[in-house]
């Protein structure tokens, strides 16, 4: 239903933001592309819907070719693109009448498909209103109803859920699945939501920097990384911490040791038998383990292997906020140049001392961001960040916090109030800039 | 292309027609232009106004300015409607391109005859001359069409070029007072000083003025008006062209 081959876009300046993309699309298929903000999902997008044009490759939508038949890729595809495209001055009906009149339908069809798409998405009742009086959800409802209502072959569908809350979300993803089954729609997602993409598609591409890194089925990536992932949620932080994870990073049957927010994640063969030895170790270096549990690798663990980042690190942020003075860009701040600087001291030197000297200075680092705490909100209520309320940057890193929050690995434990002070510098962090902290915390493992 | 076109007039009208408030605002500008420049020029013009008073001359400009602030502004409207993503939407769709930029021009277009028809009620009301019958106001109407396109087309042109509103609000405050003022729109051509003459020569509002003028004051002058309405026309055809090109280019 769609080929893709060797696509490549190179944006003013040189930027390639698609860099030889290949992919094909079965009919009756659903494929999410997966990734950050600035990986090249929309622009992928818009160039398969003939919205952008390309610098080299082929692309063939619905057996047409968008380069030269680009009228007949129109006629045959829907868009639901980010922003909604609905008019908010326009009743529902409106809406979907427009729609149909400029797809060339005559008003005995465009009557009948209102009907059924009103049905379907369960908007009749409020087809009659204008739209500004709809709910997120319905406008998302909506603006998926008029990119059906030419009964296109191909849906697209470019970050169907950003913005929406939980249980809108989840009820649009029935919406979705329905469309496939019920009517075989081949539908190509975008999504920076791991939990979609594994509920929703059939094969999941894996998309950075404009390249695809892999493509498979959501359970075959998975399985690619074996054994356990054991989450570790530590009581304090501190040197000992630090300590500990040094420790680990020496144990040859631990595959890998990665901090995410404040869960330490061990990646071992066998859980059962790695369980008993981890609290053992943590007794040993006098750590209180507050929660222990113990999971199946998840999508974001197929995510760190394949761009070498957590997707929530990954995402771009935007806007000036204020942390950016010390959280940095991309990792590219602040935080990230001490810890280089760092670094380099001790390959240069290579002494115990200057290792000790990292855990401290760690220490160091960690008080300024608790005593950064007290002049804002409370870290409970990242969640709550305003960039979150003011919608316009739905990616916003209050989402992101949460979207971590509610990962299968880490639902079995919540913190209590009083380890706001170690909770909030990682919170900050979970949104921002979560790689620094996790290379921070394990600084030989990649030597 | 012309149904395309006119569904979306449609859409762009029922979008208007749900905010009468907004077109009541920007009647309120020629209006005050129309009661503070009559009632501040009643007594001290001796201007060479062929015979007529001061506000049977001002009235074709205040029409002019009308049409002027009206359509000096679609291109912001489009702005909104590419970052609300429904120029996206209709790209997407086997809808004419042509229609998208046509549709919108159109639908400025009207609405400026039917704000300088009221504004000529108004005018009318306050004791102006004018010769009101069917023909001479339907070719006067025409002009102000033309122009509204024109300017309309302008509007939507640089919005495209400049794609951010700053600096098309910015544009927009700076071309149209100047316009407004380098034309014969509130004095005579005799009056002015010769480099303001010779820049309202080459102004477009100038002939909208003119044209105006020679149907709805005095002796109908069907040269001037045809002379004018022609300008007008090519000015409407020129920017139209300009701006359906640079929407053609929005594709990156």
């Amino acid at each position: 239903m769609i080929r893709v081959s060797g696509l490549t876009k190179i944006f003013e300046g040189g930027n390639k933001a698609i860099n030889d993309l290949s992919l094909e699309v079965k009919q009756g298929e659903i494929l999410a592309l997966l990734g950050p903000n600035g990986a090249g999902k929309t622009t992928t997008i818009r160039v398969l819907t003939t919205l952008s044009g390309f610098d080299q490759g082929e692309v063939e939508v619905a057996s047409f070719n968008v380069d030269s038949d680009p009228e007949s890729v129109r006629r045959a595809i829907g868009l639901v693109a980010q922003k909604t495209g609905v008019d908010h001055f326009l009743t529902g009906r409106e809406n979907l009448v427009l729609q149909g009149r400029l797809y060339r339908m005559n008003t005995a069809e465009i009557e009948s498909r209102i009907i059924e798409l009103a049905k379907y998405f369960e908007l009749d009742d409020s087809l009659d209103r204008t739209v500004m009086t709809y709910s997120g959800g319905m406008q998302r409802k909506l603006d998926i109803a008029t990119a059906l209502i030419h009964k296109p072959k191909v849906l697209f569908l470019d970050e169907p859920t950003l913005g929406l809350d939980i249980k809108s979300r989840q009820n649009l993803w029935q919406y979705i699945n329905k469309l496939n089954i019920e009517q075989g729609l081949t539908i190509l997602l975008t999504t920076h939501y791991l939990e979609e993409a594994d509920h929703l598609s059939h094969r999941v591409a894996i998309i950075n920097q404009g390249k695809i890194q892999i493509i498979d089925t959501p359970e075959a990536l998975k399985n690619d990384i074996h054994g356990d992932a054991v989450i570790l949620n530590f009581d304090s932080q501190g040197p000992e911490t630090g300590d500990f994870t040094y420790a680990l990073h020496e144990d040859p049957e631990i595959k890998d040791v990665v901090w995410q927010n404040d869960k330490l994640h061990v990646y071992v063969d066998n859980g059962g038998s790695a369980v008993p030895k981890l609290v053992h170790l943590a007794e040993e270096k006098g750590l209180l383990i507050k929660s222990l549990s113990l999971s199946q690798p998840s999508l974001d663990d197929v995510f760190l292997k394949y761009t070498g980042t957590t997707l929530d690190e990954a995402v771009k942020e935007e806007g000036d906020e204020w942390w950016h003075q010390w959280a940095g860009k991309g990792g590219g701040g602040k935080w990230q140049k001490n810890w280089d600087k760092w670094q380099d001291k001790i390959e240069e030197s290579g002494s115990e001392e200057d290792k000790a000297g990292w855990q401290d200075k760690m220490q160091e680092w960690q008080n300024k961001d608790d005593s950064g705490q007290n002049g804002s909100a409370s870290p409970t209520k990242t969640d709550n960040s305003p960039q979150q309320q003011s919608g316009k940057q739905p990616q916003g890193d209050g989402e992101k916090s949460q979207k971590t929050n509610d990962q299968p690995q880490q639902s079995t434990d919540k913190q209590s109030e009083s380890d706001k002070q170690q909770d909030w510098p990682q919170q900050q962090w979970a949104g921002k800039d979560q790689g620094d902290w996790q290379k921070w915390q394990q600084p030989e493992k990649d030597k | 292309m012309f149904a395309d076109t006119w569904h979306l007039f449609l859409k762009y009208t029922k979008i208007t027609l749900r905010m009468p408030l907004w077109t009541l605002f920007t009647l309120i500008q020629p209006l005050l232009w129309l009661i503070i420049f009559t009632q501040l020029f009643k007594n001290f013009v001796q201007a060479p106004t062929d015979g007529g008073s001061y506000i049977d001359f001002f009235v074709p400009g205040v029409l002019v300015m009308t049409a002027l602030f009206g359509s000096s502004w679609s291109g912001v409207s489009l702005l909104r409607e590419i970052t609300a993503g429904s120029v996206d939407k209709m790209l997407v769709s086997p809808v004419s391109r042509v229609a998208i930029v046509l549709s919108r021009v159109m639908h400025s277009a009207v609405q400026v005859v039917l704000q300088t028809l009221t504004i000529m009620l108004v005018a009318w009301a306050f004791g102006a001359n004018l010769n009101l019958d069917p023909i001479n106001l339907l070719l006067a109407m025409v002009s102000i069409f033309l122009l509204g396109v024109g300017l309309a087309a302008l509007s939507n042109g640089f919005a495209i070029i400049l794609q951010r509103e700053e600096p098309l609000v910015m544009i927009g405050n700076l071309m149209t007072l100047p316009l407004m003022f380098l034309s014969t729109a509130m004095v005579p051509k005799q009056f002015m000083p010769g480099w303001i003459e010779a820049v309202s020569l080459i102004n477009p509002i100038t002939y909208a003025v003119e044209s105006v003028r020679a149907v709805l004051v005095g002796t109908p002058d069907l040269g001037t008006y045809g002379f004018g309405v022609g300008i007008m026309f090519v000015f409407a055809g020129l920017s139209l062209a300009w701006a359906v090109s640079a929407f053609n280019g929005l594709r990156d």
